[in-house]
């Protein structure tokens, strides 16, 4: 029990009520909300620190909100795995607020723009942190709510017209969620993660039939990459990513995304894979519900993949471009999770592919926040984000050309960046599943990323060509580049070269959170289900 | 009773979808409301509502023993939550649906701008 696991989601909130009761004073307001996101940063560096990373470090503590022991009330858990998520959160979330003072106008930023940043911030936060099903889908819900308005924040026709949209997707999405958690409640007696992870294990000693869960966790599936915007839900993407104002675009791209493909791996790896449910679906069989997410995840994340790809090569405004090629990069990381579904649980591939999807997620995170970011500053700077207005950028701001270079580098995965350990490692976990179980479906699937690196390339280097060479255009004649934002886009390429350059312990960080997400009785042990009969 | 309540739930979830894929912005909104009811009865329902049967109530045939028989006061909590998010989304959709008639000027959501 520790009070700092707590504490980053105390934090978000507290700032969130403090910006909102400050509305009339925009100087103070603007500087709270600054504060509480360094204050979250440092709530979260101290809780990571202490709890997970640090030489003292217990691995995993658990907070019981009120009191009340597991699995009755709700159990907040910082394990390994959420803390990389809290980690890119924290990183993403400091970049964006500092953009935000510079980029969203004064009298915008006046009304709501900080408490829903950092309601966006508390809903990311406890989806990370909670150890309750239910719970779960509160935070998705807070998440959301804050989204909908980001997404019509400008009230355009466009913008309104993509919330609507992205809302009742989304509406419809949570009933989904709400009927597996319905149904998964029914099964096994629990909403509590650990509680659920252990009933699924053992069914006959807590005399429950879990041949259901393999239909709800379906459910969950869809409504987890519908959030994650893996094809064939990828639809609302490229709608509300352009209608956003950009720092929040980089917050949808870098955290709210990844919240998705969390919940996935958690779920799946931590909760459901000890389930010992024979599947007998579509002439497939298999043992546990995670050989049934490997072919439907490997396929998603490969149509991602090439989806992406394509809407990307063709897209005429920069933000379209990035938002599509978002769409794809979430492929590179539903692959290697997909092919970690399919390897052997005692084998060393699963671990490494998860590992290999993590690392992907914070390199995207970093390098599409940076690219987002940018593309808000070309914005800025010359009213425009159509490819055939721009030209030139490279001569006339140097500095900004260069942040978006290392961004584009990364995305293309040259080494030393952070991409290229995001590709490496998920390459190398394709490779090796497919020398393990030679086959289609795990060739289809390096060939899919294959074939998205070569389109990544492609689109890059159209961005690049295209908007930051040859002659300057009026309204990049006309730019002037304000510094306060380009100063955010350095720092944030250089951390993509960092993460490259500094690679050794942020992957054993990426270890430690695979072998966290893959420890299932790890995980029940340190919730310490101390009530109900099994105790 | 759970017979009645399948169609009860089905029924909802028929007319919410039926709703949602009009063109009319008004019905789409509505959509949503019955939608997320359907989802409401379903998570009732969950608790297992016969009556005074203790063993179908999964919380208490589980972690219980020796307590008195009554409805699972878990799916109540649950929908209780749920009720009050939908409430507020619903709000949002209202005042949300209102401008964006206003931005595109008709009530075609399908004449909307992409």
């Amino acid at each position: 029990m520790s009070l700092l696991v707590i504490a980053p989601l105390l934090v978000a909130v507290t700032t969130a009520v403090l910006t909102l009761a400050l509305g009339r004073r925009p100087g103070i307001q603007r500087a709270t909300s600054v504060v509480g996101v360094l204050g979250y940063v440092g709530t979260v560096s101290a809780a990571v620190w202490t709890l997970v990373l640090g030489p003292a470090a217990p691995g995993a503590a658990v907070y019981q909100v009120g009191g009340w022991p597991a699995p009755f009330g709700i159990t907040l858990v910082l394990d390994g795995l959420s803390a990389f998520m809290l980690t890119i959160a924290a990183g993403v979330g400091i970049a964006s607020i500092l953009f935000s003072i510079r980029y969203v106008t004064p009298e915008n930023q006046r009304v709501y723009y900080h408490p829903l940043f950092h309601m966006l911030l508390v809903g990311v936060t406890g989806a990370f942190l909670t150890g309750d099903l239910f719970n779960l889908f509160v935070w998705f819900e807070v998440m959301l709510i804050a989204s909908y308005v980001f997404v019509a924040f400008y009230g355009t026709d466009r913008a309104t017209a993509a919330s609507f949209r992205y809302l009742v997707m989304n509406v419809f999405g949570s009933a989904l969620m709400l009927i597996a958690v319905g149904g998964l409640y029914a099964t096994t007696g629990t909403l509590n993660m650990a509680d659920m992870a252990r009933r699924l294990a053992a069914p006959d000693a807590y005399g429950i039939d879990p041949a259901p869960v393999v239909g709800l966790s379906a459910l969950l599936l869809a409504v987890f990459a519908l959030k994650a915007g893996l094809v064939p839900f990828q639809f609302w993407v490229p709608g509300a990513y352009t209608a956003a104002p950009t720092p929040i675009t980089a917050m949808f791209a870098g955290v709210t995304k990844k919240v998705g493909m969390y919940a996935i791996v958690r779920l799946y790896f931590t909760v459901f894979a000890a389930a010992a449910v024979p599947v007998d679906l579509f002439g497939m069989t298999a043992a546990s519900p995670l050989a049934f997410l490997a072919p439907v995840l490997g396929a998603m994340g490969a149509a991602s993949i090439v989806v992406g790809g394509f809407g990307a090569v063709g897209q005429d405004r920069l933000e379209g471009v990035f938002a599509y090629s978002s769409v794809g990069q979430v492929g590179f990381i539903a692959v290697p999770v997909a092919i970690a579904a399919a390897a052997d649980p005692a084998g060393t591939l699963r671990g490494a592919a998860v590992a290999a999807a993590l690392v992907f997620a914070l390199h995207h995170a970093l390098a599409k926040g940076l690219l987002f970011l940018s593309v808000g500053a070309i914005e800025d700077a010359t009213d425009t984000d159509r490819l055939r207005e721009l030209g030139g950028l490279a001569d006339r701001s140097p500095v900004l050309s260069g942040a978006v270079f290392v961004g584009l580098l990364s995305l293309m995965g040259l080494p030393p960046l952070a991409g290229f350990f995001g590709k490496l490692l998920a390459f190398d976990a394709a490779v090796r599943g497919l020398a393990s179980d030679p086959g289609v479906a795990p060739a289809l699937a390096l060939v899919a990323l294959l074939l998205g690196a070569v389109l990544t390339i492609l689109y890059a280097t159209r961005v690049w060509i295209v908007g930051f060479w040859g002659r300057e255009t009026p309204a990049v004649e006309a730019a002037s580049v304000d510094s306060g934002q380009v100063a955010v886009l350095v720092a944030l390429a250089a951390a993509v070269v960092l993460v490259g350059v500094g690679f050794d312990p942020v992957y054993r960080f990426a270890e430690t959170a695979a072998t966290a997400a893959l420890d299932g009785e790890a995980y029940v042990e340190v919730v310490g289900l101390e009530g109900g009969d099994g105790a | 009773m759970s017979v009645a309540l399948a169609i009860a739930v089905g029924g909802l979830f028929a007319v919410g979808t039926f709703l949602l894929l009009q063109r009319d912005l008004i019905r789409v909104v509505l959509g949503v409301a019955v939608v997320s009811q359907a989802t409401f009865v379903y998570l009732i329902a969950m608790g297992g509502i016969d009556e005074g049967a203790r063993d179908l109530v999964p919380v208490l045939d589980t972690h219980g023993g020796g307590v008195p028989e009554i409805a699972d006061p878990v799916v109540q909590a649950l929908v209780l939550t749920a009720i009050v998010i939908s409430f507020g989304t619903t709000a949002l959709a209202l005042v949300l649906s209102y401008r964006a008639y206003e931005e595109n000027e008709t009530m075609d959501v399908t004449e909307w701008a992409r």
